[in-house]
């Protein structure tokens, strides 16, 4: 490798994407968010490294699915910026404004971001296979390989052999697992879960929280809005606790869930333990 | 129709009660008596009633001889009459093809979020909707009388080419035109109807996969919309089929307008009406079993509606005609 000297011999900053170590994956910074009147995200803050897993607490209407739906700009912040692996999302820097891009360009920056629905939102005309193929074929991977791709991310959730089926054919349990083979599918370099086990059966809560809980064990990125206490002990690096658009309270779970500083905080937390 | 019923097989024996469970005198008569349905005379009665009604009609149909069906016979494979039957069904075939493609611009106009689309595709809707398509017809046919000439150029800067009106305007792109336009309006209500009816979550599913707008569309959206579009459009095709035969009004040679140039020669009214309305009918209902399978194609994820055959449902909805189970009847 060739080193190359730039005149200023401090070091530029790395803006494609690749880890150096220091810098997060995700860098949330000022965001704020209004629906008419209503200020749903009122100035975020937040940083997601590489490898861990961020759980987003708090009560309805606190902003934590707003939040995570700006990271892969499903909505448009009216103030603020999400970066994801250096790259600001949705829009361009040009000298003193951020203009949105192209669609062509949100879809590509989508694409390494792979997001988990609290009501599934699979294809219903589609098979379990299919489903999983979509995003692999628009991103222009061949259809062979991706059904075999395909089939070995529904064996890696514990569907190994439910390729044909349609999604009205399986369990909310088994939908939501596919849905996450699907997100997993073009190799995202972030995962977003949006109250992955709201819309779940009690008895199906374990399995789609043990496939998360396996992801977050091979180092994949996480941010997961949920109620599920109990993964936020066991699989989070981060617990973030928002309330009114604001966070009240950041860190490990140890911290945020054992002692909270904030009155909120411990009146949520005392309703859901 | 039958009255009875065939008693109920129960998972336990008659007369064994599950243990520690109070045994009261009468129970094992109870357990051994046969169930009977409760006995439905009306449904007889208007059975018969009807039946005797249809015997009437159809008695008369065979031996009423102002039917002439020996005139039917003769007339109901002439050349003539195939003629105006292609015509009928390539007009029709046309006008489907043009006016979606236009319905579905206009539905995505009125879905986008560009108000100056929503406005115009709303303005067209109400426009074409409100007048009758035989009184759009006459005005295209006198289009000339409006603008005498039509030209193809840049307004104000410079003419390309330029025709007389009468001269393009011929009955038959009249007849199009005036078809098209007024389906135009009637199926983009139709697809709006279809794309609204596809959740949201659909959408943003597939634009978190990295999908992008035209495929979303197209891969996503379009194929959930169908089984809400499919059964409308269906009708609508239908309706069209029929409402072709306006188009006689103008002169124009389909289906209805060879039968009457036949019949203004040798007076044969009712016969030759009975040619086109047979012919008709047969469209029809080549159309509406062409509709099961389409709507079958489209119904793969949703269960139930997939795994009936065609046969099943033909007797479903004919059960004079053949045994079929009850929950099968009144199905389209």
């Amino acid at each position: 490798m060739i080193a190359v000297r730039t005149p200023a011999a401090v070091p530029a900053p790395r803006s494609d994407g690749a880890d150096d170590g220091a810098t997060p994956l995700v860098r949330v910074r000022g965001l704020q968010k209004r629906f008419g009147f209503h200020t749903v995200l009122d100035g975020i803050d937040l940083d997601v490294r590489r490898g861990e897993v961020t759980v987003l607490l708090g009560p309805s209407g606190s902003g934590k699915s707003t939040l995570l739906r700006c990271v892969n700009h499903l909505e448009k912040p009216d103030a603020g910026f999400v970066e994801v692996g250096g790259e600001i999302i949705g829009y361009r820097r040009d000298g003193r404004h951020l203009r949105e891009l192209p669609d062509r360009d949100v879809t590509r920056q989508r694409a390494r971001i792979g997001m988990v629905f609290q009501q599934f939102n699979l294809f219903p005309h589609k098979t379990a296979l299919e489903n999983i193929l979509e995003g692999q074929l628009a991103a222009g991977v061949p259809r062979k390989e991706a059904a075999a791709r395909g089939s070995e991310l529904l064996d890696r959730v514990g569907l190994g052999g439910r390729e044909a089926s349609y999604p009205r054919q399986m369990s909310g349990g088994q939908q939501q697992r596919v849905a996450i083979a699907r997100a997993l599918a073009v190799r995202p370099d972030l995962m977003l879960f949006d109250e992955p086990t709201s819309a779940l059966d009690p008895e199906m809560v374990g399995e789609v929280l043990g496939v998360m809980k396996d992801l977050a064990a091979t180092g994949m990125t996480m941010i997961v809005v949920t109620h599920e206490i109990g993964f936020a002990r066991e699989a989070a690096d981060q617990v973030v606790f928002l309330d009114g658009g604001r966070i009240v309270e950041s860190g490990t779970p140890a911290d945020v869930l054992a002692n909270p500083r904030h009155d909120r905080a411990r009146a949520f937390l005392s309703a859901v333990l | 129709m039958t009255a009875d019923v065939e008693p109920h097989p129960t998972s336990q024996p008659a007369g064994v009660v599950r243990e520690g469970l109070a045994h009261r005198s009468g129970d094992d008569e109870l357990l051994a008596a046969r169930l009977v349905a409760r006995r439905k005379p009306g449904q007889w009665i208007s059975a018969v009633a009807v039946l005797v009604i249809v015997a009437l009609v159809v008695r008369s149909l065979i031996t009423n001889p102002r039917y002439q069906w020996d005139v039917v016979r003769h007339f109901f494979l002439r050349p003539s009459i195939l003629e105006g039957l292609l015509l009928t069904l390539w007009l029709t075939a046309a006008v489907l093809v043009v006016s979606y493609v236009i319905g579905i611009v206009l539905a995505v106009m009125r879905l986008s979020s560009n108000p100056v689309l929503k406005t115009v595709s709303f303005v067209y809707v109400w426009l074409f909707r409100s007048v009758p398509p035989l009184v759009q017809l006459l005005f295209w046919f006198e289009l000339a009388s409006l603008y005498p000439k039509l030209s193809l150029g840049i307004p104000g800067v410079k003419t390309f080419a330029t025709v007389d009106t009468a001269h393009l305007f011929t009955a038959l792109l009249a007849a199009f035109v005036g078809l098209t336009f007024d389906m135009a309006a009637f199926s983009s209500e139709i697809v709006r109807g279809g794309l609204l009816s596809v959740e949201a979550g659909q959408t943003e599913a597939a634009k978190a996969l990295g999908l992008g707008k035209g495929r979303i569309f197209r891969r996503i959206v379009l194929p959930q919309a169908m089984p809400a579009i499919i059964p409308a459009s269906g009708n609508l095709l239908i309706g069209l089929l029929k409402a072709t035969s306006i188009v006689s009004v103008i002169a124009v040679h389909d289906l209805l307008q060879s039968v009457k140039l036949i019949y203004s020669q040798n007076y044969l009214i009712i016969p030759l009406l009975l040619v086109a309305t047979i012919w008709y009918i047969i469209l029809t209902t080549i159309l509406s079993i062409g509709q099961y399978f389409v709507e079958r194609h489209y119904a793969r994820g949703k269960g139930a509606a997939s795994g009936r055959g065609f046969w099943q449902v033909a007797r479903g909805n004919l059960p004079l005609f053949g045994r079929a189970r009850q929950d099968l009847a009144g199905i389209a």
